[in-house]
């Protein structure tokens, strides 16, 4: 009896336990916190005497961040990995003297340039390999996509380290995280919704929707095309004085993430809209047996609206503080920060029309797929068709 | 009766204004408003001067759209109108929600109401086990607890309610992230100048108008107080130069803020890259108190800003502050009666003896970096920059001809051998320079050149035909040797070659002179921002406790379950509810996967019992 009721406590432990998260980490989790925890360590032990408060808190951010991210998308980790390495080794191969002219390495994969060229070609080639794969459902060309895909990340990734190095060789002065100009920024956006895309891939398991995000990746990086063979952007050049800001190095590159999450909402709403369109018309289409359920990319859509809407709240922010340290104001109504403040409303008007009842579905997804036009004009349109303080972007 | 009737009406109509006030419905529908009428003032330039306006839209739309305040959208009444109502109902909102959702969330057990009725949850489950309801309500508990949700046992009619939730503070992050929006939104209309906007409907402030006049006749309607809590002004302050207040902007004209302090521009300087870009732009200040004590000495550079009990104080901008030039002039139409000496500030006005022309200084640059390919015509300087050194511009005016616009550079430029004295020149305003190359002698001026075409002129009509040639080049040689004999032949072809190129040139020049700068002493002037604005911190948290919030919102849902138990003559039955605050389509899964592992385990523990038995 007594050892009955012991057997019974001990199994109610055991399922006690069972369901607790702890038990989802594996070894490579703790690995991976420890590598992180001991570079942190390190760096601070290192920067100690150079670091103020925030670049403490922008730190301990990213921290928190990779960890956690790491251990819920373990995909994550490994490329982290791949691009912190082959980042250094490009960086590395500079400072021991080698050049893209005498370093064969240099010249063809790490340096800057020609891992953006990389990142163009795998995503241009992704793209179509998600096209083929929408039409012929095979898993073979379905993870030749993904894989393309990934290369494209990483090389975008890689490339961006090692130019962010490339800014200071030959003059120190004008050394600035590349995220300066419209061509920075472009392949900043091209790597970050192709990442984004995989990490809601891998989530949701719907790979036919690539077929409706990278497409506009890939026009991203026809225009990255324009912009380096007819524009000449790709050229290093320093900074003018109201970009050096230790607020900008954040501030930009998060608005690109935020827009990217937006971007991958917009056009999952139109695999929505049509998806069911073709439900409705018999449903014997090739988007009727190919997308996901209306319910999975209604859950999609409204994830990456609400990553986006976060990310760029802070991002919006970081921008105000920014300008209330170079320009004396928080919010000067300028075109790009006004249309910033139209992006978010729009969002803040989807997410509490989400909420009340009579918005469901195709309605909501119909008001995803439009605001890409506004998020868009925030992005291009502003600099393109107004000016202001922000023409920094300028073609 | 009659009273308590309309009483009673009155409370309801009240009731329905706050429900509608703080509908979801009208929140979509202000936030979508809201975002529409800010792209009005993206598409038309703000708070341009209004002649500009005029130009653009003609006098009679000009003033149509500055009643409706298109020109400063941001400021004007009825967009202000929709951030109150916005304020209004989000406020209403917060009320109405607030005590409930704090009184949900606090609550210490979970109370067994229709709330928590299993059956009434959006996901439900029935289950039946073999196992008694001892031991089942055990095993849910472990489920329960071991997934996160804090279970409860109720006791209610005959069976047990295990009760539980995740999240529970989620609602907090509603409270929080509409609190911070109605203090951003507060700052903001405040930021819009109320104060001064309701003194200046109450008369008490009045802009002043007139941009040209010294500071003491500036009307005293137009100071605002000393004792202002929140202000941001601009002032432009030569080097060398103090000040003690700044201007606000306001409609077609300014208001005078005065300020704790003097500020005094010591130097203003700009680095420049190797591109001639610039890389830094550095006002060195000092801040000074009427006894003339020194209360702070710093450099203001941009993103860099100084902040002195409150007031901070920006690089805004920088214009050339009156520097003093002075410049020789040569008269094209009597060449030979040498160069005039004339020496003026930059914005000033001179008038040429002799002439019915006016110069009008109108800036001074220190330097011209432009890429050198723009001016080597061999190839492989491309990424090259030189420096032209200084430049300035002027405007020629004169009552009997139109006026033309000069840009002048000081220093010769050098080009394929032989070097010049530049000048562009336009005669309508916005378009590109056309540059004359007059050719500069041994000594760096444009004297020689002068002689020649002096000497040209006093025999000019003498000759024709074939014989021209002959004597402009004989008349050279003459000049050469007069007055430059050190010249060798092939500099002087060179010469030759260029000015003859610059004599057609002048056919087209539209005066009868030309001026050159031979010395100047320079002076900026920097454009400082000043602004006070106590708010920050406000601001600060705000955005912290928005950020705070919205992710509250998103990433912690609050998720309820609710399992009931009933006995059963040979068992129990199991019913489990579960419902979420949102993502309802990750709550299922959730759920399903809880359920599953609720039927394994109380199935299983079932054939061990058998066996136990047995
Ligand atoms: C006009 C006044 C407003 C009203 C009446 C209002 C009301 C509400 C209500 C009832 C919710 C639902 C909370 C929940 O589902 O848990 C909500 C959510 C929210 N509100 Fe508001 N709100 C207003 C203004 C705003 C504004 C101006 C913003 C900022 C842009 C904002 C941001 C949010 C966010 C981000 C959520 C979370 C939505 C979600 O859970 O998906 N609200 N609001």
């Amino acid at each position: 009896m007594a050892s009955s009721q012991a057997d019974e406590s001990l199994s109610l432990t055991k399922i006690e336990s069972e369901g607790r998260w702890v038990n989802r980490i594996s070894k490579l989790d703790l690995l991976w916190f420890a590598g992180l925890t001991v570079t942190v360590g390190v760096l601070v032990d290192v920067f100690n005497s150079q670091f103020w408060f925030w670049q403490y808190v922008v730190l301990g951010t990213w921290y928190v961040t990779l960890v956690a991210v790491g251990i819920h998308w373990r995909a994550f980790q490994a490329a982290f990995l791949t691009v912190v390495s082959a980042a250094l080794l490009g960086i590395w191969l500079y400072s021991i003297g080698q050049t893209p002219a005498n370093d064969v390495i240099l010249c063809y994969v790490l340096q800057g340039y020609a891992g953006v060229m990389w990142m163009i070609g795998f995503l241009l080639a992704a793209t179509g390999a998600y096209l083929i794969y929408l039409l012929t459902l095979s898993e073979k060309v379905g993870r030749v996509a993904t894989g393309l895909t990934w290369a494209g990340v990483l090389m975008g990734f890689i490339g961006l380290g090692v130019r962010w190095r490339e800014t200071y060789i030959g003059h120190p002065d004008w050394g600035h995280v590349p995220v300066t100009n419209l061509w920075e920024v472009l392949v900043v956006f091209c790597a970050a919704t192709a990442l984004f895309y995989l990490y809601y891939e891998s989530r949701f398991k719907s790979r036919s929707l690539g077929a409706f995000v990278m497409p506009l990746v890939a026009a991203a990086a026809g225009f990255l095309i324009w912009l380096t063979f007819v524009q000449h952007m790709d050229r290093i050049a320093p900074i003018i004085p109201a970009l050096q800001s230790f607020w900008m190095k954040l501030h930009v590159p998060m608005m690109f993430v935020a827009y990217a999450n937006f971007t991958i909402a917009s056009l999952v709403g139109l695999a929505y809209i049509l998806g069911d369109r073709s439900r409705r018309s018999g449903g014997g289409g090739i988007l009727a047996r190919a997308l996901p359920s209306g319910e999975v990319m209604d859950n999609m859509m409204s994830k990456a609206i609400a990553l986006g809407f976060l990310l760029f709240t802070i991002a919006t922010i970081l921008g105000a503080v920014w300008a209330a340290k170079a320009w004396g104001g928080f919010w000067s109504w300028d075109p790009k920060e006004t249309w910033a403040l139209i992006v978010w409303l729009n969002y803040a008007g989807y997410l509490h029309a989400r909420t009340s009842k009579g918005w469901r579905g195709k309605q909501m997804a119909w008001w995803s797929f439009m605001s890409l036009w506004v998020v868009t004009f925030c992005f291009l349109g502003v600099n393109l068709f107004l000016s202001g303080l922000h023409s920094y972007g300028k073609l | 009766m009659a009273k308590q009737i309309s009483g009673d009406a009155g409370y309801s109509r009240a009731r329905l204004a706050i429900n509608f006030l703080g509908s979801m419905r009208l929140a979509v529908s202000l936030l979508v408003l809201l975002a529409i009428a800010s792209v009005i003032g993206t598409v038309l330039n703000q708070q341009q001067p209004y002649e500009d306006y005029v130009l653009k839209f003609g006098s009679f739309w000009f003033a149509v759209f500055r009643d409706v305040g298109l020109y400063n959208v941001y400021r004007t009444n009825w967009y202000l109108a929709i951030v109150g109502f916005l304020v209004l109902s989000t406020s209403t909102c917060l009320i109405r929600n607030t005590p409930r959702m704090l009184r949900e969330m606090l609550e210490p057990d979970l109370v067994v109401g229709s709330a928590y009725d299993p059956r009434w949850m959006v996901n439900n489950v029935k289950i039946t086990s073999p196992l008694a309801i001892q031991s089942a309500s055990n095993m849910v508990v472990a489920v329960m607890r071991g997934r996160g949700y804090r279970p409860k046992l109720h006791e209610s009619n005959g069976g047990v309610v295990v009760t539980g939730r995740k999240g529970r503070y989620n609602r907090l992050g509603y409270i929080l992230t509409h609190a911070a929006i109605i203090v951003f939104c507060a700052a903001a209309l405040y930021n819009a100048d109320i104060p001064v906007k309701l003194d200046m409907l109450l008369g008490a402030v009045r802009p002043e108008n007139n941009f040209h006049i010294p500071l003491s006749e500036v009307t005293k309607k137009a100071w605002l107080s000393d004792n202002n809590p929140a202000y941001r002004g601009t002032v432009t302050v030569p080097e060398g130069q103090s000040t003690q207040v700044v201007y606000e902007l306001v409609g077609n004209g300014y208001l005078v803020q005065p300020l704790p302090f003097r500020i005094m521009l010591k130097r203003f300087h700009v680095a420049y890259y190797s591109t001639g870009m610039p890389k830094d732009f550095i006002s060195k200040i000092v801040l000074y108190n009427n006894e003339g004590t020194v209360l702070k000495e710093a450099n203001v550079r941009v993103n860099h800003p100084l902040t002195y009990h409150g007031v901070q104080i920006f690089q805004a901008s920088f214009v050339d502050g009156g520097s003093l030039l002075k410049m020789k002039r040569y008269m094209f139409n009597d060449p030979g009666a040498g160069a005039v000496d004339e020496q003026a500030r930059v914005g000033q006005s001179i008038n040429l003896s002799g002439t019915t022309y006016k110069l009008k200084l109108k800036g001074f640059s220190l330097d011209n970096v432009v890429p050198a390919d723009a001016i080597e015509s061999q190839p492989g300087a491309a990424h090259k920059h030189i420096n032209l050194g200084p430049s300035f511009t002027y405007i020629a005016q004169s009552k009997s001809a139109s006026s033309a616009e000069f840009k002048t550079y000081m220093q010769p430029i050098t080009r394929d051998g032989q070097s010049y004295f530049v000048q562009g020149v336009r005669t309508a305003f916005g378009t590109p320079y056309q540059y004359l190359f007059i050719p500069t002698g041994p000594n760096g001026s444009i004297g020689l050149f002068m002689k020649y075409l002096s000497a040209l002129q006093s025999q000019v009509g003498v000759n024709s035909g074939e014989s021209t040639k002959r004597y402009v080049l004989h008349t050279f040689k003459l000049v050469v040797n007069k007055y430059a004999p050190s010249m060798t032949t092939e500099a002087e072809a060179l010469y030759f070659q260029s000015a003859i190129s610059a004599i057609l040139q002048l056919k087209a020049y539209p005066v009868p002179f030309v001026v050159t700068l031979t010395g100047f002493d320079h002076r900026w002037a920097a454009g400082l921002e000043v602004t006070k604005w106590p708010a920050t911190v406000v601001i600060y948290w705000g955005c912290a406790v928005l950020v705070l919030g919205i992710f509250i919102l998103f990433y912690l849902p609050q998720r309820r379950m609710s399992v009931a138990l009933r006995a059963l003559a040979d068992g129990t039955e199991v019913i489990v509810g579960g419902a979420s605050s949102r993502n309802p389509y990750e709550f299922t899964k959730e759920f399903e996967g809880l359920v599953a592992r609720l039927k394994s385990v109380l199935q299983s523990q079932d054939d061990r019992k058998e066996n136990n038995d047995g």
